[in-house]
C-alpha cells in the first residue's frame, strides 16, 4: 500500500499543476541572454505592473532575488544594510552578501510581529560624521511576510514609516516579499500599495503561488538594468528561461486566489493543535500559511521523534528544535 | 505579407527545445531539490558523472556559474590566484565575477591561436610560495576545451594531461570549462571521460549545441560536488523542481551528441563558402567544430557591422566581433539548405552578386 504523503515542511514543495504543464510545455521561447525570451519578458512585465513598479526580472530563486537587489542598492564598496536579525536574507541565505558581496549587515531586534521598532532602525543608521571608522549605511530590509515569526504580516502603515525613514536618510528599502501576495491577501492590501514605499521587491513564484521554480525582482529601470548584469555575473542568466516563465504566469493567474483558502486551512490546523494537550499554539499569531507549534515541558515526546514518527504515517514536517 | 525565414548564426545557445524535449519537460517527475532532491535532476547529474567519468555531478542554470562555483570551490581560501588564458570565457565574458564576487585573483597567460597556454609559460606563472609574503597563492589552472574565442579550437587529450601533470606536480587543481567539451570529443575521437581524465573539475554546458533550453553540469569529485552545491545556494542557483529543466538536459544527452559531427561538416562547408567569396577570408584549416570566424578585408567596401545589417535584413543573424570580423556558429537547428542560403546572401552583401554554386 502506497501511503499518501502530506508534506507540510515548505510551501516551496508545490509540485507544478497540469495547467503549468501545459504552458510549459507550449511556451514561447528565446535565448534571454543574446536577446529576450518573450515568456520571461510577458512574466516581467506582467508583474512590474501588478508590483506598480517600473520593471521586473526573473531569477532562479528567492536567495538570488535578495542577494542581487542588496548588492545592486549596496554597489559601493564599504556598504552597511540595516536587517532584522531574525530575517531570512541574515538567517538562510548563506552569508552572501557578505561573503560574495562584501557588504556589511547590521541587524536590528526582529519583535514576534516580524517587524523591526523604527526607533531601533533609526539609532542602527551609521552617522557619517564617523566614516573614518563606520561603513555607510546605504539600505533597509524588510521580509513581508516574516518567515521566522510565523508568517507574520508587516502592515502597509509600518512598511510606509519604515519607507519615510529611509527617505530621510537617503537609503534605500528593499522588501524580501516572497509570500508578499500571502501578507496582501490577509491585510486586504493590494501589492502594489503595500510595497509602494519600496524601491526594490523579491517576489517568489515558486511558493505559495506553486510554480516549480523562480522569484521575479521589481524596481526602477535602472535598478533592473543593473540587476540584470549583476545576474548574469552571479550565473543566473538562463537561455530559453520561458519555459519556467509560463509556469510563473499561470501561477500569477491562477493561485494568489487560492491564498486565501490556504491560511483558512492555516487557522484549522493551528485551533485543532492547539486543542492537542501537550501542544500549544499562538493561534492569534498564525496569520498567513505558517504554524509553529510547541511541545510542552512534561510532554514525553521530542521535536524530533513527533516528526519521526508522523513521517512514517507519511506526513513530513519540519522540526525547529527539541520542541 | 511574406515571413523572412530566420537563420540564427550568432550562437549555439539560441537553439530551441525539441519536441522530445517538451514532451519531456511536461512528464518530468518533480520535487524540491533544496528540501530534498528533484530526481530527475538526480537523474541527470548520475548520468553526467558517468559520462565524465567523476564522482558526482550538479546541474546549475547556467555556464557561467558553473565556472564560477568551479572556481571558488578550489579557490576557497582568502587570497587565491587562478592561471588561465588571456582570451579565454572566464576571464572575457563572466563579468570578472570570480574577483568581484569571490576575491579571487587571475593570472593570464598567452592564448595560442589554437586556444592552449604553452606549458612552460603557465608554469612560470605560478607563484613561488617563498615569495608569499607579497604574492597570492596559485591555486587552480583552467583550460577552455574547445576554445570559443579562438574559433572552437580542440585541446588534446595529450596537451590536457601534460597541463594536468604540471598541476599536480605544484599542489593546484585543473578546472576545464567545458562548455563544448563533447564538440571536442567528437572531433578528436577521444571519449569526453578519456579526455578529461586530468581535471578535477569540468563544467559542461547543455544549452547550447546539446539544445537544451537551460543550463550547465559541473563535474568533480563528492567532496568538490558538496561544496559546489552549497555555493550554488548562496549564489542563488538552488532552483526548486529544477527536473523540468534537467529532463530537457537528459534528452539533449540522449539525442544531440550524435549531431555534433553533422554540425562541424555544415561549419566546414560554410567555411569553405565564405573563403570563396571575394573580400573575404577564413582560416578554413582552423575550423574543428562548430564555429566560424571570418574577416573582411582591407579594401572591400563593406563594414562587419554595416553587413550583419545588411544579412540581417534577410533573416540571417550574426555576431560582429569588430569592424572587420564576424562569427558564425552552427547548430543542430540549422541545415545545409540554411548555410547555402547564408552563403548567398553573404556573397550578395559583399559583392553585389550570386553566389558561385548558383545558388538561390
Amino acid at each position: 500500500m502506497v501511503t499518501r504523503m502530506v508534506d507540510l515542511r515548505s510551501d516551496t514543495v508545490t509540485k507544478p499543476t497540469e495547467t503549468m504543464r501545459v504552458a510549459m510545455a507550449n511556451a514561447e521561447v528565446d535565448d534571454d541572454v543574446l536577446c529576450s525570451d518573450p515568456t520571461a519578458l510577458r512574466l516581467e512585465t506582467e508583474m512590474a505592473r501588478i508590483m506598480g513598479k517600473e520593471a521586473a526580472l526573473f531569477v532562479p530563486s528567492g536567495t538570488m532575488g535578495n542577494l542581487i537587489s542588496v548588492l545592486v542598492h549596496c554597489e559601493v564598496r564599504g556598504s552597511e544594510v540595516i536587517l532584522g536579525d531574525n530575517c531570512h536574507i541574515h538567517i538562510y541565505e548563506n552569508g552572501g552578501i557578505s561573503t560574495l558581496g562584501g557588504v556589511h549587515p547590521r541587524t536590528v531586534k526582529n519583535n514576534e510581529d516580524g517587524s523591526m521598532d523604527v526607533d531601533l532602525i533609526e539609532a542602527a543608521i551609521r552617522d557619517p560624521r564617523f566614516e573614518i571608522c563606520y561603513p555607510t549605511t546605504r539600505l533597509i530590509c524588510l521580509e513581508n511576510s516574516h518567515a521566522n515569526s510565523g508568517g507574520r504580516c508587516l502592515s502597509v502603515e509600518y512598511t510606509d514609516r519604515v519607507g519615510e525613514l529611509a527617505k530621510k536618510h537617503r537609503l534605500k528599502l528593499h522588501i524580501d516579499g516572497a509570500r508578499i501576495f500571502n501578507a496582501s491577501v490577509a491585510l486586504g492590501v493590494p501589492v502594489h500599495r503595500l510595497v509602494q514605499a519600496a524601491d526594490s521587491v523579491s517576489v517568489c513564484l515558486s511558493k505559495g503561488l506553486g510554480a516549480p521554480v523562480g522569484t521575479v525582482i521589481v524596481g526602477s529601470r535602472t535598478f533592473i538594468a543593473r540587476a540584470k548584469i549583476l545576474r548574469k555575473t552571479l550565473g543566473g542568466g538562463m537561455r530559453q528561461v520561458g519555459i519556467l516563465c509560463a509556469a510563473g504566469l499561470v501561477a500569477l493567474q491562477e493561485n494568489v486566489a487560492k491564498l486565501e483558502g490556504d491560511h483558512k486551512r492555516a487557522k484549522l490546523l493551528a485551533e485543532g493543535l492547539n486543542k492537542i494537550k501537550g501542544l500549544k499554539v499562538d493561534v492569534a499569531s498564525v496569520e498567513t500559511n505558517i504554524v509553529y507549534f510547541d511541545i510542552l515541558e512534561g510532554s514525553n515526546i521530542t521535536g524530533p521523534k513527533l516528526c519521526k514518527i508522523v513521517g512514517e504515517h507519511g506526513i513530513l514536517l519540519m522540526p525547529e528544535s527539541l520542541s
